[in-house]
């Protein structure tokens, strides 16, 4: 574990208690664990105090498919909740050969930073050259400068000014972007982190996990990741659409008319170029799309929440202009789903007359203005104008304009809905009422449920909860070892096979039982941080609109979700979880799942 | 509206809705099959991969006589077709897509 203090430039290596690594394995569970004993209590997002944490995993750097992962973990100046998302490709394993497990920065520069770490010598750049370019430009520059061989995570200009939903890029375009991670490395004056490793990543019984790697490569390709594959996440635009499932509007509507004009069908019959890999994976789950038209060329890798955000639920479909949307937010270093919620929400302002031309600085910020989409979207990352606003999110845009416009700001806990319509997936929406870090639908993939037979995912029912729990069990698991989610359906048995893998790679002894047993603690240490960090029992919901209209149109016409049903699917939630009524954590469940030590002395 | 299954050979045409690479291997997003009223998963595969036989081996198992992991198929948008298949109706549309939820 590398300590760096920004203000101070003292730097210092520590190894990692062999405790939490038992405890929380890697990635985001760890990195839950640094960030509760790190973070001073109630410390302000921006404050410098707030650390900025980047953990890589025990399979980082083993070269078994989907493993070049690392996790960001701070507290979030979106939500004020914990901040944590998950980014791929080279850095994760140019950090590992570097002999950093996970590296904590605090503290804020005197001066724009470029952070260097080459194996065990860290030094302090100069980033003023790199302020105001994009994400590509920066990484562009960094490694003309350093050596093409260095990799780079920056902040895009959003970043630098502080959008409180800004990403950090790495690697040509990854993102690790939910919950606005970027904006904490913008305040502590950092505009990248440029890394070289040269050092071996030890594997306990290399032969051992060859074969192992050989299988899981064989199963990669097969069915089980055959969307992934061919049109990615894209294929859901379609379907959802035609399952009623589709945030259309601001979440006025779950389908689009012009559904086929931004289908992943159409975009890739007519905007592909090609597939994009990152390290290690051989799903090759990106799909780089280009732009068609006469207008500005676009070309970059585009997913099913790009497509939604910037699409049917601003009322676009011009593929060229969604394709050209989700690469600005890229160069500006944006999250595209709070972007385009957050615009959503606008528009919908501006149609009630609730913003006029003289707010939106001549914009006619109407659902479908392509130009206006656009155009915000800069505004945005340059936080001008309109921009300012809307760059605080839409809790926050919607609490400073008021007159009522709270009741369309579709977010929970601060973070902005994703492209899954809860009213239509009813375990969908306990899991986006739930999840710790906001309305995420990665971190339990409950919708699984409702895109299957189990489930009527029209009807509430208490049994949600335990769903609900153990895809959140699940999904920690995965995201602590870290396996890219798309692996998901190649495992026979996740846990089994995943405990194996583990003890092959560090020798140390792991059962199916214990995995488990550790989703379930890292989920409740991040319940902890929140709660720590002000969580109200109330917090656990979703927007209005939700839970007062019903959907109009499609197949699923006339279906809504009351307050009683998901209140009632949330309490079988704690129930499942073994949580009072309230969504507290009893002492006798803390001290099962060994974290109360954890919270005696933090 | 969807009508009773009262054909006289016990078989009603159905619509089958195709998504993601399932249209495009297919050239359409449309198929029309004839399927028992009481079809089973064996018989949707089967009428499937006559009507589209770019569907074996991509949706369809090799053998044709179900579904790859990877496809799903639903009835109307509502109830996702299991192996002991379901009851169609005369005008019923099947949803053939990906079973890999999400992203």
């Amino acid at each position: 574990m590398l300590r760096i203090d920004l203000s101070t430039q003292q730097r210092v290596w520590e190894p990692l208690e062999e405790q939490a690594l038992h405890r929380f394995i890697g990635g985001i569970g760890l990195g839950t664990y640094l960030l509760y004993t790190s973070c001073p209590p109630g410390v302000e997002p921006f404050d410098p105090a707030n650390p900025l944490i980047f953990v890589g995993s025990p399979l980082v750097g083993t070269r078994l498919t989907t493993s070049s992962k690392f996790a960001v973990l701070t507290k979030s100046p979106l939500t004020g909740c914990i901040g944590d998302s998950l980014s791929s490709s080279f850095m994760a394993t140019e950090l590992k050969k570097t002999g950093c497990d996970a590296l904590i920065l605090t503290g804020r520069s005197p001066f724009p930073c470029l952070l260097v770490i080459n194996d065990d010598v860290v030094e302090f750049l100069d980033a003023t050259p790199y302020l105001g370019l994009s994400t590509t430009a920066t990484e562009h520059e960094i490694k003309a400068h350093l050596g093409h061989r260095t990799r780079v995570a920056c902040i895009g200009p959003a970043g630098e000014r502080l959008v409180r939903y800004a990403s950090i890029t790495n690697d040509g375009g990854r993102q690790a972007a939910r919950t606005g991670p970027g904006a904490v490395m913008g305040s502590k004056n950092l505009k990248a982190i440029a890394v070289r490793g040269t050092r071996p990543v030890p594997v306990f019984d290399a032969k051992a996990l060859h074969a192992i790697g050989t299988n899981l490569t064989q199963r990669s390709l097969g069915p089980a990741t055959e969307k992934y594959r061919t049109l990615g996440t894209l294929a859901n635009v379609a379907v959802f659409n035609r399952l009623g499932t589709l945030p259309t509007y601001n979440f006025q509507r779950s389908t689009f008319d012009e559904i086929e004009q931004v289908s992943g069908e159409a975009l890739h019959q007519n905007h592909f170029v090609t597939n994009a890999h990152c390290a290690n994976c051989t799903i090759g789950c990106e799909k780089i799309l280009v732009t068609t038209d006469n207008g500005p060329k676009a070309q970059g890798r585009m997913e099913y929440e790009s497509a939604f955000a910037l699409g049917s639920l601003v009322g676009v479909a011009n593929a060229n202009t969604v394709i050209r949307a989700s690469t600005l937010c890229d160069e500006l270093g944006l999250d595209t789903i709070s972007a385009g919620v957050t615009i959503a929400w606008a528009m919908e302002c501006f149609e009630k007359g609730l913003l006029t031309l003289k707010d939106t600085g001549g914009l006619a910020l109407r659902f479908g203005n392509e130009a206006a989409l656009l155009a915000c979207l800069q505004l945005i990352g340059e936080r001008r104008g309109l921009g300012d606003l809307l760059a605080e999110g839409s809790r926050r845009a919607s609490q400073r304009l008021g007159r009522g416009t709270e009741a369309w700001a579709m977010h929970v806990k601060g973070l902005e809905m994703p492209g899954y319509e809860p009213r239509s997936l009813k375990t969908m929406a306990l899991g986006l009422a739930v999840s710790t870090r906001g309305a995420c639908h990665n971190r339990s993939s409950s919708y699984e449920a409702d895109f299957s037979s189990r489930v009527d995912r029209f009807q509430a029912d208490v049994e949600r909860g335990r769903l609900t729990m153990e895809g959140e069990d699940f999904s920690a698991v995965l995201d602590s070892l870290i396996w890219c989610k798309f692996l998901r359906k190649a495992f026979r048995d996740l846990y089994a096979e995943s405990a194996a893998i583990y003890e092959h790679v560090t020798g140390w002894s792991m059962t199916a039982a214990e995995l488990r047993q550790a989703g379930e603690r890292i989920n409740t240490l991040k319940k902890l941080f929140n709660i720590r960090e002000g969580w109200r029992r109330e917090d656990d919901t979703l927007p209005p609109r939700v839970l007062t209209e019903t959907l109009p149109t499609g197949v699923a016409q006339g279906v809504g979700l009351t307050r009683a049903d998901l209140d009632m699917m949330i309490q079988g939630y704690y129930s499942a979880r073994g949580w009072t009524a309230e969504g507290l954590i009893p002492e006798q469940k803390l001290r099962e799942l060994d974290v109360w030590d954890i919270v005696c002395t933090r | 509206m969807t009508l009773p299954c009262n054909m006289p050979s016990g078989t009603v045409n159905v619509q089958v809705e195709l998504f993601s690479m399932a249209r495009l291997v297919c050239g359409r997003s449309f198929l029309a099959l004839d399927l028992p009223c009481d079809a089973t998963l064996a018989d949707m595969a089967h009428a499937l991969v006559r009507a589209c036989p770019a569907l074996r081996g991509l949706a369809i198992t090799t053998d044709g006589t179900g579904l790859l992991e990877s496809y799903a198929l639903n009835l109307n948008g509502r109830v996702f077709v299991t192996d002991t298949g379901v009851h169609l109706q005369q005008g019923d549309t099947l949803l053939l897509f990906s079973s890999q939820a999400g992203g």
